[in-house]
């Protein structure tokens, strides 16, 4: 028999001004199975908790129903006092008189009414409720970052740093992701690889960290605390042991002709080859579709070469499994292909450029040393245009979004061309300049005021050649003239999207993804470095265009986020969860499709000498998040979802 | 003159985003019609239409069904899920001589307290138009009569 | 050799090779009009099948008879198209595997009997997705439309009228090949969502849930319709909600194997124009 015990508060004025709390405490207290109603101006005060485990204990209640505010108010704070008084906490409901009664409506007898109504609903679900316990998941401490770019490194470091295990999986022979490829960076113009290569090397050398370069995920299974994630270490031909990155077989290498992705194409490399001179690891790796020896079973020079016998043509793919407690996507970006602007002439004109190969024209690693050169004939340009913009903004024929880091980079372009070509002229046309952070307009205004940037407000609308000048068409909006400039280069502000297997990545891992394939937070603001699957975490260009500043924050963000989640032994979640009866489940499998977390797993059942009797369903309470779509979609009502079951939705239904 | 009829109105609502957007009108002090009586469940995912048959046993006039926008689902995709299945239910209401105006469906985020409230005073006096569901409370009736042998 | 000729000799063929382990299909009813379904084990039996245009039912869900397929041997089954579309969506429900099933095809339109090519649900994919594209010119139609013009009070008093014969026997959800339940619904008593009282209430809830739970599912063979001791014109409802889901999802139950339960899926795009 339940014994129920009401407790209405007034909440000061707020409740009691507007619902007879008197009429209300004494017709619940008349309603079947309540023991005890009564009213108390705060009952979340301390001696109205207080009064409330003095009636359960005085009264061995089976359950509580607090009619005040919002249970997303005070639900915590009423079940804890439950718990003290010897209840399970899950036996407590909170009845919202508040913010869906006393504060919205005028007339005082019907709010008393609803009021009423809401209590007794409120006390029939009560008498159904069972106990729970919170779930108990055990946590494997080792975390996997995956991807090697700026935010992956930061990521591995602060959780490493923190005394925790991390794999950090790259798939590029190398770390360093984007970041490696800059030449300066806004607003202080440091030089990137001087602040980048040393967190590479420490990463690499750090005893908490392990560095799985050339390797992809190929799956993730289990849930936060417990993934298993499997890895494809990719064959580099190198043996990683023994090489010890002499670079002779790079020398010797006889394909010196392809184009190098590092360089973004501007620059060639061998077959055999590391991205760059700084690469960590600084083993070489062997691209088959350009070796000699793949292509035509001859050549070997490289064998040859290599003092240490490092060389292994017959090396295959190899898998490893992990166990996993929570991992950290930091998986970059792309920059968008332009070819769909053919009136800018980009791939037709071999000095119309994207921003990320100006970058690599101005710096000291690079294919030109740092010397700002034509790609076509390595001249010196005399006028630069710089079009910000180039897909970004453009619902049309690019991307919807801001960029946001084009207009900065644009104005460092500017600035590092008119320091590395003196009297050299840059042109900029732009939609709005869009320098909000520490030290960013500042900066602009440097390249506009010390560095002469020719800021025009318009678009470009024809880039072509003629006498061996780009001639570029555009408007200044400001004079509300159009104007043609003869250039010698064009550099376009390419937008950032998301890598192109972004939407593929993520369906592997189990994780959210917006409409251009940048990977979905929790919550935008108040969850920014969760993805909606727990246990995987968000950091850097992968979840929207970032600057290398906020890239660093959230992988920050990210690694406090992996740590917290490594402070407990094990994990404790709400037992909101689904639970299935195995006795009457058909086996249709509609839940295991409708589920949105892949938390419903089919299991074998067996008679005693081991023949199958029946496939069941069966929910993992470590994937399920409590939403009771499989209940819903249950035809035989086999499936039931914990603190919301059938039983007790229909009594408060009934209780109305 | 006699009392203007009052509806009965049940909904059933996600925790997540109508409830939220419910406890907005609330902190908000919007004002709204008393006649509506609030289901909170974890997600419109979880909402059966068994739910709505109950309602309608308890004599309600109208039936309310919110959650998320599309998108905003908590749980990525219930109300996805809840939307094809409402499309599908609300035909075979209909079919049955169900009116289609008496349960109404809505996307309300948690943003959206003044949503709600112009919702509920919206719905209360589009179905207190409707007039009570006579039809349907004459089959309630007979459930509560005597048994005559 | 008539289809009845052929069709016995081909249930020969596969008992007598061991092909198939059981037949299911048609024997002799009480009168010409009536067919009850038929199974049989051995050879020599086979000359007790009929078949014409009177085998109507929809033989399918006898396949799911507890033990049957457990062996994984395999069984023939005389099926009209939608016993075939049941078959898929069976299939795509987990309920059989459809490499045990040796489909024996048959239809008869306009009242004329004809074999149908091939034993494999694949076989009659091109046949059923020509089904989809097909309006069906039941008898029903005519009747829809009407109810469909009625005001929502007339088609409350017309399903009242009709619900409030049903004496809840459940004999419609005994000859659904789709109601494979162990336990349905309506005898789940914790909570009682489908009131069991012989009142009008419970009847409309015992109907709009049934049709309900086929929606999307429903292959339209009419076996719930014919197995109704009072008449209801269930039909109807299946129609309209099959219009309903393939109108709104392009879904058409029982195209494949494979096929995604309708309301286990969904669109991003799916139509919302009825959400505030």
């Amino acid at each position: 028999m339940s014994k129920i015990g009401v407790f209405i508060c007034h909440c000061g004025e707020n409740i009691g001004a507007k619902v007879d709390c008197t009429r209300l405490a004494s017709t619940l207290g008349d309603h079947p199975g309540v023991a005890s109603s009564i009213e108390y101006k705060y009952f979340c005060s301390d001696p109205g908790q207080e009064s409330v485990k003095k009636a359960i204990r005085d009264n061995n209640l089976t359950g509580v129903v607090v009619a005040a505010c919002s249970p997303r108010m005070h639900e915590a704070t009423f079940r804890k006092a439950c718990a003290e008084a010897g209840l399970n906490p899950y036996m407590c409901e909170i009845a919202n008189i508040r913010e869906q009664c006393s504060w919205v409506h005028n007339d005082n007898d019907k709010a008393t009414d609803k009021a009423i109504d809401i209590v007794r609903s409120m006390v029939e679900k009560v008498k159904r409720n069972n106990n729970l316990q919170p779930i108990e998941v055990p946590v494997t401490r080792r975390a996997l970052v995956i991807g090697g770019g700026i935010a992956g490194i930061q990521a591995a470091l602060d959780i490493a740093n923190a005394g925790q295990e991390v794999v950090l999986v790259e798939r590029e022979p190398s770390l360093g992701g984007h970041m490696a490829q800059l030449s300066e960076t806004f607003p202080t113009l440091d030089c990137s690889q001087c602040i980048m290569t040393p967190r590479m090397v420490e990463a690499a050398q750090h005893p908490k960290i392990r560095l799985l370069t050339y390797a992809e995920i190929e799956s993730v299974d289990g849930y936060i605390g417990n993934f298993q994630v499997k890895v494809r270490l990719k064959a580099r031909y190198v043996n990683k042991s023994t090489c010890t990155g002499c670079g002779e077989c790079i020398t010797k290498c006889p394909s010196k002709k392809i184009s190098s992705e590092f360089d973004c194409g501007i620059g060639k490399r061998t077959a055999i080859y590391t991205p760059f001179a700084q690469a960590v690891p600084n083993i070489p790796v062997i691209d088959k579709n350009s070796c000699t020896y793949f292509k035509n079973g001859k050549c070997k020079i490289c064998v040859k070469t290599c003092p240490l016998d490092c060389i292994d043509f017959e090396m295959q793919d190899e898998f490893e499994d992990l166990e996993i407690g929570a991992i950290v996507v930091a998986t970059g970006f792309q920059v968008q292909n332009n070819a769909m602007y053919g009136e800018y002439g980009f791939g037709k004109y071999q000095d119309v450029i994207t921003g990320l190969q100006f970058e690599r024209l101005a710096s000291a690693s690079g294919p030109t040393g740092g010397k700002v050169q034509r790609p076509s004939d390595g001249k010196e340009p005399e006028t630069v245009v710089f079009i910000q913009c180039a897909g970004s903004r453009d619902p049309s024929k690019g991307v919807k979004y801001c960029s946001k880091i084009c207009c900065m980079y644009t104005a460092k372009h500017a600035m590092l061309y008119a320091h590395k070509v003196h009297g050299g002229k840059s042109k900029i046309f732009y939609m709005d300049i869009r320098a909000a952070g520490k030290g960013y307009d500042e900066f602009t205004r440097r390249a506009i005021e010390e560095d002469e940037a020719g800021y025009l407000r318009g678009r470009v609308s024809k880039v072509w050649l003629e006498n061996g000048k780009l001639m570029v068409r555009g408007v200044d909006t400001l004079l509300g003239k159009p104007v043609e400039i003869a250039a010698d280069m064009v550099v376009l502000a390419t937008a950032m999207v998301a890598q192109p297997d972004a939407k593929e990545f993520a369906k592997t891992i189990g994780i959210g993804y917006d409409e251009y394939g940048f990977f979905n937070e929790a919550h935008l603001k108040l969850r920014p470095v969760e993805s909606s699957t727990a246990g995987i975490f968000l950091a850097g260009a992968c979840q929207s265009p970032k600057d290398i500043p906020d890239s660093v924050a959230q992988a920050s963000a990210s690694a406090s986020k992996v740590l917290a989640l490594f402070s407990k032994e094990k994990l404790e979640r709400e037992p909101v969860i689904a639970v299935n009866n195995e006795s009457t489940c058909a086996g249709c499998w509609g839940c295991v499709l409708a589920c949105p977390y892949g938390a419903i797993e089919k299991k074998d059942i067996m008679d005693r000498s081991g023949k199958l009797i029946k496939r069941v369903a069966s929910v993992n309470p470590g994937l399920c998040q409590g939403c009771g779509t499989c209940v819903t979609f249950c035809r035989s009502n086999s499936i039931d979802l914990a603190g919301f079951t059938e039983k007790q939705i229909f009594a408060e239904v009934m209780g109305l | 003159m006699s009392e203007p009829f009052e509806p009965k109105i049940t909904a059933f609502v996600c925790t997540y985003c109508t409830y939220a957007g419910a406890d907005l009108a609330g902190t908000s002090r919007l004002k709204y019609a008393p006649n509506v009586r609030i289901i909170r469940l974890p997600c419109t995912g979880r909402i059966s239409p068994m739910f709505i048959l109950k309602a309608l046993q308890k004599g309600a006039d109208g039936i309310l069904i919110s959650g998320c926008h599309p998108g905003d689902c908590h749980f990525t995709h219930g109300n996805y899920h809840a939307r094809r299945r409402w499309m599908v239910f609300r035909a075979l209401l209909a079919f049955t001589g169900i009116p289609e105006e008496r349960i109404k469906y809505s996307w309300i985020s948690a943003a959206e307290g003044l949503k709600f409230a112009d919702l509920i005073n919206s719905i209360t006096e589009d179905i207190r138009k409707l007039g009570p569901f006579d039809q349907y409370h004459k089959l309630i009736e007979e459930t509560q009569a005597p048994a005559s042998l | 050799m008539s289809i009845e000729q052929l069709y016995r000799t081909r249930a020969k063929e596969l008992l007598s090779s061991g092909e198939v382990k059981m037949v299911i299909g048609y024997g002799a009813g009480s009168n010409k009009e009536r067919r009850r379904p038929l199974f049989i084990t051995s050879a020599e039996e086979c000359d007790k099948l009929v078949l014409d245009s009177a085998c109507i039912s929809n033989l399918s869900g006898y396949l799911l008879t507890e033990g049957l397929l457990s062996d994984e041997k395999r069984v023939a089954v005389f099926l009209r198209p939608e016993g075939v579309r049941a078959l898929n969506v069976l299939a795509a429900e987990a309920q059989l595997d459809t490499a045990q099933i040796v489909i024996i095809g048959f239809d008869s339109p306009k009242g004329e009997l004809k074999a149908l090519e091939g034993s494999s649900v694949e076989e009659f994919t091109a046949l059923i997705t020509a089904l989809k594209e097909i309006t069906p010119e039941t008898a029903g139609e005519e009747q829809l439309a009407k109810i469909e013009k009625m005001s929502p009070e007339e088609r409350f008093l017309f399903w009242q009228e009709e619900f409030s014969k049903c004496i809840k026997c459940y004999a419609c959800r005994q000859a659904c090949p789709m109601c494979y339940c162990r336990r349905c619904i309506v005898d789940s008593n914790q909570p009682q969502w489908v009131n069991t009282s012989s009142h009008t209430l419970g009847n409309f809830e015992w109907n709009i849930v049934r049709a309900f739970h086929l929606s999307g599912r429903c292959v339209e063979c009419g076996n719930c319709d014919r197995a109704c001791p009072v008449n209801i014109p269930l039909r109807l409802i299946n129609r309209k909600m099959a219009e309903e889901v393939l109108n709104s999802f392009n879904h058409f139950a029982g195209t494949s194997k494979t096929q995604e339960p309708v309301l286990a899926s969904f669109k991003k795009d799916d139509s919302e124009t009825f959400i505030l």
